[in-house]
């Protein structure tokens, strides 16, 4: 095939690539470094300058622990290119916590909101604002307006938000998780730790993190660990050894519970 | 103007009686015509308070006993005083004096000092400012309020030349000597005592006082009136108590035709921010929070105030802050004054201004301008960043921060594993355990029950026992944490309180904290 043919497929296919991602600019992603997690990604890694949503399971709505770790650990490498900043109705984010994960919270402004409301406008505030490379917001719900003025902030200075969908009280959510306009959404719970053998105590944390909907991407599920060492450039979440989702199977289910 | 000199010009206005004043307690109807005074009762007797002129004139003086000036003058006519009234009152009107200048002080019950520095030369000149000040307050309220008023290089002497001089008087700066000797010495503010005595030693005058050895006229009349009459001189300084603290970073804009329209607040918020925001730029500094007031026709005055994280002086952003909280001000009949004042002025590093152009310095203004945006609407204390408070209790180590306070070196130390989520206060749990001092095998939160699979611990953490008194330490508060996953996954912190073997403290479970 001559160059120009190999050229001008290669620009069809980056314009057939944005259409999918329902975005008109192209965006660059963050890899995990694990083909089994990268391939169901579109673009090979997590899509940033988009926004992605975080729900939890069970127990997991009233806490919202296991949600606001992993996705501490998703932002956790924005956080060289700018600042964190994390919306919050309840004030029970504890930094030092976050530290122990190996966030740096003197990256990370924390803003307390009243409602629902104040929690949305902030988060597009803080989204389209310069020197913002990620956004965290614990948000009960949002709609597809929302999510589309959500989306066009994240386009300007091309920050990623992570919605973590969270009663602030507890209780389970009201309104059940409709289509939207996130990048992708995740169900996370908290999973079993495997300690080193003969090692007494906890081993690194572990989630099961079930990536529900993708646009231009498919469905997966893997059970990640906290890479507690994680050299420069690698991801902190690894998907834990021996437990990889078999990925065909957790799309079955996907689409069988959708 | 003498804006050179150290001393702060002061201008004084009293009030000639008191309780005639911005919230009149006479009913108009009765006001006409007839000698008028106000009554206050001290222990058990009715006294004369207050005064009209007509009262005056007839030989009436406060502190007399009502009874006797009824029976002096049949046709007095006499209502009771209200000292609250009064007084808030002349707070209200200390208030409605910030358009003049932005350090207002209360003197006792019927005077204003307004320091004036910098500021006369919005009126151009001293003399006008003060015609202004007293028209302004002759039209103000349904009777008006009868002012004096004067100028002075120092408190004292406007003091003395406004209630005892003639008329309205700008003294010039260093003649306050010439303009005080011929006063009576009560001009002084001196104590009652000295006022009645001096005089009666044939020193009725300023004049006579400056001559006399300063030693005796202490150890006759005590500190004060040597005090005084340095402090009127300009001699010795004279601290004021002002209702906000004098700033020459003050600008006003007063309006021919009173404005109302929330578009046109928006605008002259714009261009009285552009005005002072531009002598900022030129002498290199910035201000950390600025307060734009709106003064209404009928006295009444609204300040909204902005915040900023770093030293700003950037109009249009100023602008922006002020705008969604301009809503809030109802204009009335219309706004005729508009005030601005700058607080926290510091100079601009050189540094600062340097970094203009590069990347770094457009995230970081694009940073400070969204928690500008984030704190004026939310509240100040809603946006925080966590910085290292030094303590080992875990509710005690974190404090909040400006976000924009450069980091501090320290951090938690790594090795003592904390939840990603600390619950506000401790719940209890029932658990279970097999030995007094392991970690439970089960324990019950908020109504589930968790079996433990793996724990860790205990981390002790004491009491801070110096922060109670000594009886209410004891070995009850020493907390012995474990950090426990139940068999899905959950992590959790939970913590023993108490120690077993101690027969006076019952020990009990508690959950403080999940972790990610």
């Amino acid at each position: 095939m001559p160059a120009s043919r190999l050229a001008r497929l290669a620009a069809v296919k980056g314009q057939i690539a944005a259409l999918e991602a329902g975005t008109r600019t192209p965006s660059t992603v963050l890899p995990f470094g694990d083909a089994r997690v990268d391939d169901c990604l579109p673009g090979g890694g997590l899509p940033l300058g988009r926004w992605h949503e975080l729900t939890g399971s069970g127990m997991e709505t009233e806490t919202g622990a296991a949600t606001a770790g992993f996705a501490a650990l998703l932002a956790l490498p924005l956080t060289a290119q700018g600042a964190v900043v994390w919306i919050l109705r309840r004030d029970d984010l504890y930094a030092p916590g976050l530290e122990t994960l190996g966030f740096p919270a003197r990256r990370l402004i924390q803003v307390r909101v009243r409602d629902e409301t104040a929690a949305l406008m902030a988060l597009e505030d803080a989204l389209g604002s310069a020197g913002v490379a990620a956004v965290a917001a614990e948000i009960e719900d949002v709609d597809l307006t929302a999510g589309r003025r959500l989306q066009l902030a994240c386009e300007k200075h091309g920050a990623t938000g992570f919605v973590i969908r969270r009663r602030p009280f507890g209780g389970a959510s009201r309104k059940t998780a409709t289509g939207s306009a996130a990048s992708t959404r995740w169900r996370v719970s908290a999973a079993a730790s495997d300690p080193p053998p003969g090692e007494p105590g906890l081993g690194p944390p572990r989630w099961t993190a079930a990536l529900e909907r993708c646009r231009g991407g498919r469905p997966g599920e893997w059970t990640f660990e906290w890479r507690q060492e994680a050299d420069h450039g690698s991801h902190p979440l690894a998907v834990a050894s021996g437990l990889a989702g078999d990925g065909v199977a957790a799309e079955d289910r996907v689409r069988l519970r959708a | 103007m003498g804006k050179q000199d150290a001393t702060p010009k002061s201008q004084d206005l009293a009030r000639q009686s008191p309780t005639l004043a911005a919230s009149p307690p006479v009913p108009p109807h009765k006001g006409e015509g007839g000698p008028l005074a106000l009554l206050i009762t001290e222990h058990g007797t009715r006294r004369l308070h207050a005064l009209d002129a007509a009262a005056r004139a007839l030989g009436l003086y406060p502190g007399q006993k009502a009874t006797d000036a009824a029976a002096l003058v049949p046709e007095l006519q006499t209502h009771d005083a209200d000292p609250e009234g009064d007084a808030a009152a002349l707070t209200a009107l200390g208030d409605w004096c910030v358009r003049f200048s932005p350090a207002v002080a209360l003197d006792g019950t019927d005077g204003l000092f307004l320091d004036i520095t910098g500021v006369s030369h919005l009126w151009d000149g001293e003399a006008a400012m003060l015609e202004d000040l007293l028209a302004r307050l002759a039209r103000l309220a349904a009777n008006g309020i009868r002012a004096q008023g004067a100028v002075a290089d120092t408190a004292g002497a406007a003091w003395a030349l406004a209630r005892y001089g003639e008329g309205p008087v700008v003294i010039p700066s260093g003649g306050q000597s010439a303009h005080l000797a011929p006063l009576p010495v009560a001009a002084l503010r001196l104590d009652a005592a000295a006022t009645a005595q001096l005089p009666r030693l044939g020193l009725t005058r300023i004049n006579r006082l400056l001559g006399l050895p300063r030693a005796q006229l202490t150890r006759r009349f005590g500190p004060l009136v040597v005090r005084r009459l340095d402090q009127a001189l300009g001699h010795a300084e004279e601290a004021l108590v002002y209702r906000r603290p004098p700033t020459p970073w003050f600008d006003r804009l007063a309006f021919a035709e009173p404005i109302s329209q929330l578009d046109d607040l928006v605008r002259v918020a714009g261009d009285i921010a552009e005005r002072l925001c531009e002598r900022l730029r030129t002498e290199a500094r910035g201000a950390r929070r600025f307060t734009l007031t709106f003064h209404r026709l009928d006295g009444k005055a609204f300040p909204v105030s902005v915040g900023l994280s770093t030293l700003g002086r950037d109009a249009r952003a100023l602008t922006r802050l002020f705008a969604p909280k301009l809503e809030t001000i109802d204009p009335g009949f219309g706004i005729e004054i508009v005030t601005l004042t700058a607080d926290g002025v510091e100079l601009v590093s050189a540094a600062q201004g340097q970094l203009d152009n590069s990347r770094a310095a457009m995230a970081e203004e694009g940073l400070t301008a969204l928690v500008d945006r984030l704190s004026n609407r939310l509240g100040e204390a809603q946006v925080w960043r966590a910085e290292v408070f030094e303590s080992h209790v875990p509710e005690r180590a974190v404090r909040a921060v400006a976000p924009m306070t450069p980091a501090a070196a320290t951090r938690w130390s790594p090795d003592r594993p904390r939840p990603l989520r600390l619950l506000a206060h401790p719940e209890a749990i029932t658990a279970v355990a097999e030995l007094p001092d392991e970690p439970p095998v089960a324990f019950t939160w908020r109504g589930r029950r968790h079996r433990v699979r793996l724990s860790e611990g205990p981390e002790r953490i004491a009491e801070e026992w110096w922060r109670k008194p000594i009886d209410a330490v004891s070995t009850g508060l020493v907390r012995d944490y474990y950090r426990v996953e139940d068999d899905v996954g959950g992590r959790f912190w939970i913590f023993r309180a108490g120690l077993y073997g101690d027969p006076a403290v019952t020990v009990r479970w508690w959950l403080h904290g999940v972790f990610a």
